[in-house]
């Protein structure tokens, strides 16, 4: 088993990596958390660290949390609606019928016919249709 | 039912299903825009053109999968493309997937300094954090915003960014760490204008004490 000797600088720049729950993507992750799990000041610190972390985020969601303005949702469904109608559709059908007729040796006469269909759609839309902003 | 019914039913359908599951993130998607752009008119705009792109190419996202990653995906990369003021700005160098960790903070803060920084968090007013998310390197705002504010996986944003995973792991480490340090600061000042104001309304009280 290979050792590697760990010091604080290490743990800490790995941070990141313990707050996003990564640190197995570390080769030296056993070594990190065997030295956490003996260092004071390595523990204070992550546990900080992951406080500050917390409150960061509940701090940044509190604030970016602006609405969309009314007009802009208007807008937005009204360029849709647009969209949609100068969308460009082009349909290729294909359809072509199999027919088979066999006689047997008692001059039974066996008829079958088969019908093969295929649609397919094609959309373009119309990008430059700005004509509601 | 003619072949053309079918067709005009199809693309009904189909704009109905966008209005119905994409236009509902409208908001979050502008709160985005905000911050990636930092004004309301061009917010505003990258969002119709999210919209408008999504809408062209929403034929090709399948259902069942992560719509608001897809979203994200193609606003950020609208915004990337077009709304980038400086385009020929230096992007932050490839280098940093490999040094990244040498220029991290390698000592333990003290508790003073540990305290100062939850109270200056706590206190700080919204103007003040928006300011701060503002003032970071846009690659860094980025993926802070999508990892603290929208919680996507640090995977999903290197999707939706376009970049390699072991990249937004930096971006994320070095972004919240400068957006701490402009907060930090910020409440410095916030700390020193409370005082001030505090001496102000002191002196205002005992002048109206000495006129009564």
């Amino acid at each position: 088993m290979s050792y590697i000797e760990i010091q604080c600088g290490d743990v800490l720049s790995s941070v990141i990596f313990i707050i996003e729950g990564e640190l197995e993507q570390l080769p030296q992750r056993s070594a990190i958390e065997e030295h956490i799990s003996s260092c004071l000041p390595c523990t204070a610190e992550i546990a900080h660290e992951r406080a500050m972390h917390d409150l960061l985020q509940e701090t940044l969601r509190r604030t970016c949390n602006e609405r969309a303005p009314e007009d802009l949702h208007e807008a937005l469904h009204r360029q849709l609606r647009a969209q949609m109608a100068g969308a460009t559709e082009v349909v290729t059908q294909f359809s072509m019928t199999e027919i088979s007729i066999e006689i047997d040796e008692f001059g039974n006469i066996e008829h079958r016919e088969i019908q093969i269909e295929q649609t397919h759609i094609q959309h373009f839309i119309d990008q430059d249709n700005d004509e509601t902003r | 039912m003619t072949s053309k019914d079918l067709v005009l039913e199809s693309a009904a359908d189909r704009t109905i299903r966008f209005e119905r599951d994409a236009l509902a993130f409208t908001d979050q998607l502008y709160a985005a825009a905000l911050r990636y752009t930092k004004n309301p008119e061009d917010a505003r705009d990258l969002v119709q053109d999210t919209y408008l792109k999504a809408f062209t190419s929403f034929h090709q996202f399948e259902e069942g999968t992560n719509l608001r990653a897809w979203l994200y995906r193609v606003l950020t990369t609208t915004f990337i493309n077009t709304y980038r003021k400086d385009q020929r700005r230096p992007q932050i160098a490839q280098a940093e997937l490999e040094d990244w960790q040498v220029a991290e903070a390698q000592s333990h803060t003290s508790d003073l300094g540990k305290s100062a920084e939850v109270e200056a968090l706590e206190n700080l007013p919204d103007s003040d954090i928006k300011k701060a998310l503002q003032e970071i390197p846009e690659e860094f705002r980025m993926v802070v915003y999508l990892a603290d504010v929208e919680g996507f996986s640090y995977k999903e944003i290197a999707e939706i960014v376009g970049i390699p995973a072991g990249t937004v792991m930096s971006r994320l480490s070095r972004g919240r760490k400068q957006l701490r340090e402009k907060l930090a600061a910020y409440a410095k000042e916030l700390g020193y204008s409370v005082e001030t104001s505090k001496k102000a309304v002191a002196k205002a009280a005992l002048e109206k004490g000495d006129k009564s």
